[in-house]
């Protein structure tokens, strides 16, 4: 069954879509990820315009974060003045990001810069993961159990406007959050994901906030950043379809319960073996079509961007 | 004699109210010339949400037609089918560092975004190559002016051919430049039509066909019919809400997506229950 999609302009099986935000939500729900660095490249593979595919997956993360965070927040796990500290930094983030989307179309770079920036971000992660869990499938063979350092001083502690936030336990300074936030929310326009894998682990090594409370204020953040991101590709770059957008999350929202179930079966750092795994091969993929010679060297668009 | 095939000519002009050049031509004494008269199956195509491309059918007829049966091949008939004119920019990858990036690109101002072509035979052998430039017929004479040049200015004249012949072969491999020899058929002696698929990614916008008759590299009479491609429904809302109003439909996405979410988590907490 053919639909046809208001803003990427294009008709299409309405099931291979269902199917790859089935699919992808399954993967969320398994591993515990926004699954916007999956999606993204997947809609750009499957032949939607890159800016589409980035726009539309903002709107597809608010659905896939929104639910999550209201139980976060129910179980007071989200520590709201860090959370809006990391906000007020992502949606500056976020307003620049749109606005180097829009103008790295308009010079005909944005799929080179995305593919750049999902090979750097992919592959490191890829590889940090694959390596963590390796180690800690290592080490529980052996019988060891890993020890968490704890909190040291660095230079974060030396900066001013320090500020109090109570859940977190913490006396920080505002402005490593707020840079935190605004890298993520740029991360998330221009790449579109929600920025998780970015921010838990800042959050957690550089931050030092407790783990409790990292995965809440995390997803209240990456709500409100995404939201705006959404908003803005909407006025500023005209790529959100919202008929896209309707199909991941449909897709999504069901594929998730199902991975979430599957999930529980699987080891922590299983999981995370295969997650890295696959984050690998995505990343792979789109060095590959960086680097091999492309049959057609030409390319056209209508779409001149900007207006 | 004159007199009476003029009146007999006047009578159906007054009837008909139609065909002057045949009531003119037989007035002068002359001999009648070929008038094409043309139409199309529907003169408005609707893009809705279950667009899955259409076929249009152009049909039309040759008054005065001077051929015995379907099949002598006297005429030659060709359509050209224009979808609405836009800008486009080409870029061109190139190594830079063992990576394929854009490094040359080139803004035609206006050019077919859709162009079919339809005919009795090939049409190389139809007309000549002015007579073809004339009329905007084949691939190879789509008007493709140059509005600006990007990163490299200095491209050579082979360069920009090549330029210009990637549209034609990316046109091509989407589907929205087709050509088709033997397509047009006679049905009569003056009645032909043919099939022209509008493909689903064609883009929105006026769509012309235009209807030429030759004869042996002459061409006899042209006309031409519009096809109005417009988005109704559900997509002509959303897409306009989009452009029009992008902030209301931005925030419309936003509460979609929470309302989305929401509503998956209540109803699979319900089912788990």
């Amino acid at each position: 069954m053919n639909f046809y999609l208001p803003i990427a302009e294009l008709s299409v099986n309405i099931f291979v879509f269902l199917g790859m935000g089935a699919a992808v939500g399954f993967l969320s729900g398994m591993f515990g990820v926004g699954g916007g660095f999956l999606m993204t490249p997947l809609l750009i593979f499957s032949g939607i315009p890159s800016a589409v595919a980035v726009g539309t997956e903002a709107a597809q993360i608010v659905a896939s974060s929104v639910s999550g965070a209201i139980a976060q927040y129910r179980r007071r796990n989200v520590d709201v003045k860090l959370g809006v500290v990391l906000l007020v930094g992502g949606i500056l983030g976020s307003i620049i990001g749109v606005e180097v989307v829009k103008i790295l179309r308009r010079i005909g770079q944005f799929d080179l810069v995305i593919s750049l920036a999902y090979v750097t971000f992919l592959g490191a992660i890829g590889t940090l993961m694959m390596i963590e869990s390796l180690n800690t499938i290592r080490k529980s063979r052996a019988g060891h159990v890993a020890s968490r350092r704890s909190g040291q001083h660095s230079w974060i502690h030396g900066l001013p406007l320090k500020m109090r936030f109570n859940r977190s336990k913490l006396y920080i300074s505002a402005i490593p959050p707020f840079v935190i936030g605004a890298f993520v929310g740029f991360l998330a326009a221009l790449m579109g994901v929600g920025g998780g894998f970015i921010m838990i682990p800042a959050m957690i090594y550089l931050l030092r906030v407790p783990t409790n409370v990292v995965v809440g204020t995390s997803l209240f953040q990456i709500v409100f950043v995404t939201a705006m991101t959404t908003v803005l590709h909407a006025t500023q770059n005209y790529t959100v379809d919202i008929v896209l957008a309707l199909l991941l999350m449909t897709g999504g929202v069901i594929g998730a319960q199902f991975g979430a179930v599957a999930g529980e079966k699987l080891k922590g750092e299983q999981l995370r073996f295969l997650l890295a795994a696959l984050v690998l091969m995505v990343c792979l993929r789109l060095a590959w079509d960086l680097v091999v010679e492309p049959s057609e060297l030409y390319s056209i668009s209508s779409l001149t961007g900007g207006h | 004699m004159g007199w009476i095939q003029a009146a007999v000519s006047t009578v159906a002009v007054l009837v008909l109210g139609i065909a002057t050049p045949v009531a003119h031509a037989a007035l002068e004494g002359t001999v009648a010339t070929e008038q094409l008269e043309v139409d199309v199956s529907s003169r408005s195509v609707a893009v809705t949400s279950g667009f899955n491309g259409t076929e249009l059918v152009v049909f039309g007829s040759v008054a005065n037609s001077r051929q015995d049966s379907p099949e002598s091949g006297y005429y030659d008939v060709v359509i050209v089918v224009e979808g609405v004119m836009s800008p486009v920019v080409v870029r061109r990858k190139s190594s830079v560092g063992g990576l394929w990036i854009n490094t040359a690109s080139i803004r035609f101002g206006s050019l077919p975004s859709y162009y079919a072509i339809a005919s009795t035979r090939p049409i190389d052998e139809i007309a000549d190559a002015d007579a073809r430039n004339l009329h905007r017929i084949g691939f190879s004479h789509v008007p493709m002016q140059v509005a600006s040049r990007g990163f490299s200015s200095g491209l050579s004249q082979s360069e920009l051919m090549a330029f210009q012949e990637s549209v034609v072969r990316l046109k091509r491999k989407d589907g929205l430049y087709v050509s088709e020899d033997y397509s047009v058929a006679f049905i009569g002696r003056s009645l032909f039509r043919a099939a022209i698929g509008l493909p689903a990614n064609i883009p929105v916008g006026p769509v012309t066909a235009r209807v030429y008759l030759f004869r042996s590299g002459e061409m006899l009479s042209m006309a031409d019919v519009r096809v109005a491609l417009t988005r109704q429904g559900l997509d002509r809302y959303l897409h306009t809400m989009s452009k029009s109003q992008p902030l209301l439909y931005g925030l419309l996405c936003v509460a979609l997506a929470v309302g989305a979410g929401m509503l998956g988590s209540t109803l699979f907490r319900k089912a788990s229950h």
